[in-house]
């Protein structure tokens, strides 16, 4: 590829590039069949029309009968066929390539995503994440697949068509140059008019959609109040506004594929007449008129095609933006790679001046914090909410990585053990665990899919969810839905409890557990986890002391009394 | 595939909405006519360049110069206001869809809708309404276009030389019921749908739950899932790919055998002067043209099959049987005061489930206030439910002012009573709009008192905008706890003889719920009030306590004369 077109292709593909890696797994190929292929449809279409100018010229000027054209007429034949075969192998090509780029960027965002740590993912991001790994990643393969051989078949063909209309016939040549003159500053002109008023009625229409959902949802309401009429009306209205403004939006968006359509038209009109009038003067030969007037149409076609895909177009690179930035958000390590990390019930954990601090918030997350748990000990972590107890269990997890201080393992730095190895050591019940799509007995399975039915009933009774159980119909086959719907949010907790029991561990780390529960059911909480932690540690952050009993030492965090090494000692 | 037939669907369709068609009819004129001034234009500009070849001088060809140039420069105009009114069409269309959806989801909100199904019902039917205007858009008026451009082009030929007129139409006739068969078979299947659906909540999870794959080390785990979904959706991609390569090569087989024998046809007429000789460019430029508007259809029958797909959707949903039907010949509802009784009560979702409360006694009187506690799941809010005529009861009996609730309609059922659910929804809009839903034609003293003895007085006050500020979809604006509140006003201002509060002071802090609770009694005199809560306070000022516990009621409280005096 030659330097200039690497160079244009950089522009246009923006930092869809930096997603994919200089070499998106063996789509070089395939990507060069797809141009090659765009291109080949152009030169069909040319031999299409030189061999029936050729024909028509000779019926005409020379009285050649069809019997004695019979290979001129095969060959149009065949020239019309081959046009859709290589529209079979560019459409073969491009999903090819748009399949395998958008897998491409969805492995590595994906694969890069489980390493960012939960605060990264935390609040609307995630949203948007979930977003960029679907739709985002598909509107990338179509804009490698689709769009970038489009637009490059568009920047060759015309040239290439020129070239031969020129050689053929300088006249209309000068007509088409002319007309493509005007097609950059009119797509530039519509182009930003059709922008700007996508993005002035976009606002508008997501509240009337938004609108017209909550109109639905609230039909509830609307009943208990007798106010359906007037939410038929409100659908109704809001309907006809859609309709009018999305008109409104559209009216300008199809400017430029009119300005386009015009020139190209004007184009074949233009070429025409000129030509008409000069085989009236005896100037051209009708076999020049009869071809140049087949072939100027498709000049314009690969550029009315490329602006056909231009918004999808806009999307891929849009997503490319959004998940090259995610890429650039530096992950945690994986630690050391010796595949053993020391054994929590034979070594202290210490956290030793343990400070994190998040890119772009105000002041540290967590610290700096010194706490101390020995084998067998109890602690619990107290504060505000926003103090950091989640942090620092997170740290612990090894999720997030400390910006100062250290976390140490006996003689061992953390940053510097296999932390596969050592997660498996630990049971952690996070503060808002997410329930995956699935039964509820896939939720439990993932803390150790192995287990055997005994186990599994045992973690349940720890938990208290076999009260729970009970009440659903199809007790732990019960289909959680999207984000565990149906299950408030103190009984997703303890489905998070008998996992994290099921998954066993030498350390316990309870992230506000109970929260959501009034005193009794606290108590009883309490009761049954009570002989599971006997003789594992255990750090806890929580509100309510009274969750585990027996604690050696009680850590509060942020600004309140002082915090530190000892603590306030129960 | 389950369910009906696409042509049922599909009929069942055009029958909630019948295609507009005076907007529908004007899209497909200005598309067969862009179609066919595209045909034109080459055709005409070939019959303008073999006259001018004979050299008849200026005047002999003016004429079809000018048609030329004509046609050139409308084409495009006529493309462009296609596509708008196409557009226009579809939006007619889909409002009529959206109103009987509307209409369709009314007597199943909140139940079988919110009890039974999980996940969101409403914002998948909307999508899924959505996607019914391209049944219009995509699916109908290409076809159309497509069909009148073809006789239109078969008719052209035919006047020039007749017996190519059958050969094009033979071959267009394939095209036209080849593309859209090869596209309709290979459209997506169920199993395909629900991969791309699988893939998506397996992408959400890991989004969400990646700090839990880690720390149970199945991170790469769940990444083999979604390769794995993805390659089932990649397998059906290459399937489409492979019937759109197959389209391609089926409409230019077809063009290009029909071009080859139309020219063949039209150099023996030539030959026979059966045909003018400016006439012969006419013919394979003709044919050529034809064949360009066959190849959209493909996709249109794409199109059509999304459409099918939704429209079973929506259909499974809008035929599902009502929770409850008004009776035949419903009874007046009672006026003024009255007393609401459960007897005997017994209310299950489902037949297989556990009842979610079972042989209930309640006896609601006027002026007199009730508290119903018990832990969540007892069964407090199904209560509700049934006082709201949402639910039919399975046993026992429910009315109110003696008569029984199942011999009224619904609507007259819930003008009796006004009622906070722990979902009560606020709609965008004023708060104004919002706390007169109940009562539209209140005063604004009315409104400032309701405001008041839901202790938002003097926070509306405070507000700039006054009663006017807006609250935002779902009164996203607004905390939750301002949001309960507006709620309650809406209650206390639709002055009915029958108030029920699921959780009223839920979320506010101590001092707020007893202010609350005293406005609630206060602006209830000579109402049967009932209030779900779980606060030991707001209990001890109501006049009856009804503890329940697994859809029974465990112990009754009255240590309040009967009727209490309101206040």
């Amino acid at each position: 590829m030659s330097s200039p077109l690497a160079w244009a292709l950089r522009r246009a593909t923006g930092r869809i590039a930096a997603v994919l890696g200089p070499d998106v797994a063996g789509t070089g190929a395939l990507f060069a069949t797809a141009v090659v292929s765009g291109l080949g449809q152009s030169v069909a279409v040319v031999v299409q029309a030189v061999l029936l100018a050729t024909i028509i010229e000779r019926a005409l000027e020379h009285g050649a009968t069809a019997s004695a054209m019979v290979p001129e007429l095969v060959g149009l034949g065949i020239a019309v066929l081959a046009r859709g075969a290589f529209g079979w192998t560019l459409e073969w090509a491009a999903n090819r390539t748009a399949t395998r780029a958008g897998a491409e960027a969805r492995r590595r965002l994906l694969t890069h995503l489980v390493g960012l740590g939960p605060s990264w993912l935390a609040g609307e991001r995630a949203g948007e994440l979930a977003l960029s790994a679907t739709r985002g990643t598909d509107s990338i393969g179509l804009y490698v697949g689709r769009y970038l051989p489009q637009l490059l078949v568009a920047a060759l063909v015309p040239i290439g068509i020129l070239a031969w209309v020129g050689a053929t016939d300088w006249i209309s040549l000068l007509i088409l140059l002319a007309l493509l003159a005007a097609v950059p500053p009119a797509m530039v002109f519509f182009g930003r008019r059709a922008s700007e008023a996508t993005s002035r009625q976009w606002r508008r229409l997501a509240s009337l959609s938004a609108h017209l959902l909550e109109l639905v949802q609230g039909l509830p309401t609307l009943r208990a109040f007798g106010r359906v009429p007037y939410g038929r009306r409100e659908v109704a209205e809001a309907s006809e506004g859609l309709r009018r403004s999305t008109l409104r939006t559209l009216r300008v968006a199809f400017l430029s594929a009119l300005a386009l359509e015009l020139l190209a038209g004007l184009g074949t009109g233009l070429v025409a007449m000129v030509l008409g009038l000069r085989l009236l003067g005896g100037q051209a030969s009708l076999y020049v008129a009869l071809a140049v007037l087949l072939v100027s149409p498709e000049v314009f076609l690969p550029l009315r095609r490329a602006s056909a895909e231009f918004h999808a177009a806009a999307e891929g690179r849009d997503a490319g933006e959004r998940i090259a930035t995610t890429l650039d958000a530096p992950a945690i390590g994986a630690g050391g790679r010796s595949g053993v990390a020391p054994a929590i019930n034979a070594n202290r954990l210490a956290l030793d001046a343990l400070s994190i601090v998040f890119e772009g918030r105000d002041g540290p997350a967590l610290g700096p914090l010194t706490l101390e748990l020995r084998p067998g000990e109890r602690v619990a972590l107290v504060g505000p909410s926003g103090s950091g107890k989640s942090t620092a269990l997170h740290a612990i997890m090894g999720l997030v990585a400390p910006s100062t201080g250290r976390i140490m393992v006996g003689p061992v730095d953390l940053a510097s053990v296999d932390l596969d190895a050592w997660r498996r050591q630990i049971a952690w019940v996070p503060q808002r665990p997410h329930l995956f799509s699935g039964t509820i007995r896939d939720n439990l399975l993932l803390g150790d899919p192995g287990a055997a039915d005994r186990h599994l009933e045992g973690a349940i009774g720890t938990a208290g969810l076999d009260a729970v159980l009970a009440r659903l119909p199809r007790g732990l086959d019960t289909d959680l839905g999207e984000g565990g719907a149906g299950l408030s949010a103190g009984e997703r907790q303890r489905v998070a409890i008998a996992r994290a029991v099921l998954h066993g561990g030498a350390l316990v780390l309870l992230d506000e557990v109970g929260a959501h529960l009034d005193p009794a059911a606290r108590g009883e909480l309490t009761e049954r986890l009570g002989s599971w932690l006997e003789g594992r540690s255990v750090l806890v952050a929580t509100h309510h002391l009274e969750l585990v009993g027996g604690l050696h030492d009680v850590v509060v965090l942020g600004g309140a009394p002082p915090a530190g090494p000892g603590g306030v000692s129960s | 595939m389950s369910g009906p037939s696409g042509r049922v669907t599909l009929g069942r369709l055009i029958a909630l909405s019948p295609p507009p068609w005076r907007r529908l009819g004007l899209a497909v004129a200005l598309g067969a006519g862009a179609s066919a001034a595209t045909i034109a234009l080459l055709a005409g500009s070939g019959a303008l360049v073999d006259k001018a070849a004979a050299r008849p001088g200026i005047g002999a060809i003016a004429g079809l110069l000018a048609v030329v140039e004509v046609i050139a420069i409308l084409r495009a105009p006529l493309r462009y206001a296609e596509r708008l009114s196409a557009h226009d069409a579809g939006f007619v269309a889909l409002a009529r869809w959206r109103v009987w959806l509307f209409d369709r989801l009314e007597p199943l909100s909140p139940a079988p809708l919110r009890t039974l199904r999980s996940g969101d019902v409403a914002r998948r039917a909307i999508a899924d309404v959505d996607a019914l205007q391209d049944l219009y858009l995509r699916g109908l008026s290409p076809l159309v276009q497509a069909v009148v451009v073809a006789a239109l082009a078969v008719t052209v030929v035919g006047v020039l030389v007749p017996g190519s007129a059958a050969v094009l139409g033979i071959a267009l006739g394939i095209a036209l019921v080849g593309a859209p068969a090869i596209a309709w078979w290979s459209r997506p299947t169920d199993a395909d749908r629900a991969a791309a659906g699988t893939l998506a909540a397996e992408v959400v999870d890991l989004v969400h739950g990646a700090p839990e794959l880690v720390a149970f080390g199945r991170a790469g785990e769940h990444l083999g899932r979604v390769e794995r979904s993805a390659g089932v959706l990649a397998r059906a991609g290459r399937r489409r790919a492979r019937a759109n390569g197959a389209i391609g090569v089926l409409v230019a087989l077809c063009a290009g055998v029909a071009v080859t024998l139309v020219l063949v046809l039209a150099l023996d007429a030539l030959r026979a002067h059966r045909l003018e000789p400016i006439m012969l460019a006419v013919l394979p430029f003709t044919a050529l043209g034809a064949f360009e508007v066959v190849a959209p259809l493909g996709a249109a029958a794409l199109g059509a099959a999304e459409v099918v797909a939704a429209g079973r959707r929506l259909l499974a949903i809008a035929d599902l049987p009502a929770a409850v039907q008004d009776p035949a010949e419903p009874v007046a509802a009672p006026t003024g005061p009255l007393e609401v009784r459960l007897e005997g009560a017994t209310l299950r979702y489902e037949r297989d489930r556990v009842p979610a409360f079972e042989d209930l006694d309640l006896a609601l009187s006027p002026g007199s206030s009730t508290a119903l506690v018990g832990p969540s799941g007892a069964g407090k809010s199904s209560v509700v439910h049934a006082l709201l005529r949402f639910w039919p009861l399975e046993s026992g009996a429910a009315s109110m002012g003696r008569v029984a609730i199942e011999d009224m309609a619904q609507s007259d059922v819930r003008s009796l009573v006004a009622s906070v659910d722990q979902d009560a929804h606020l709609f965008a809009g004023t708060i104004r709009e919002n706390v007169v839903l109940g009562r539209p034609d209140a005063t604004d003293a009315e409104i400032d008192r309701a405001l008041d003895a839901a202790q938002l007085g003097p926070w509306v006050a405070g507000l700039p905008e006054g009663l006017a500020t807006e609250v935002g979809e779902r009164g996203a604006l607004l905390s939750g706890g301002q949001r309960q509140r507006i709620a309650l006003a809406r209650a206390l201002l639709a002055g009915r003889p029958v108030v029920v509060l699921d959780e009223p002071t839920a979320g506010l802090d101590a001092e707020m719920a007893d202010r609350v609770v005293l406005g609630i009694l206060g602006a209830s005199a000579g109402r049967a009030v009932l209030v779900i809560s779980h606060r030991d306070q707001d209990v001890a000022r109501l006049d009856a306590v009804l503890e329940m516990s697994a859809g029974r009621i465990l112990r009754r409280r009255s240590d309040a004369p009967q009727p209490a005096p309101g206040g």
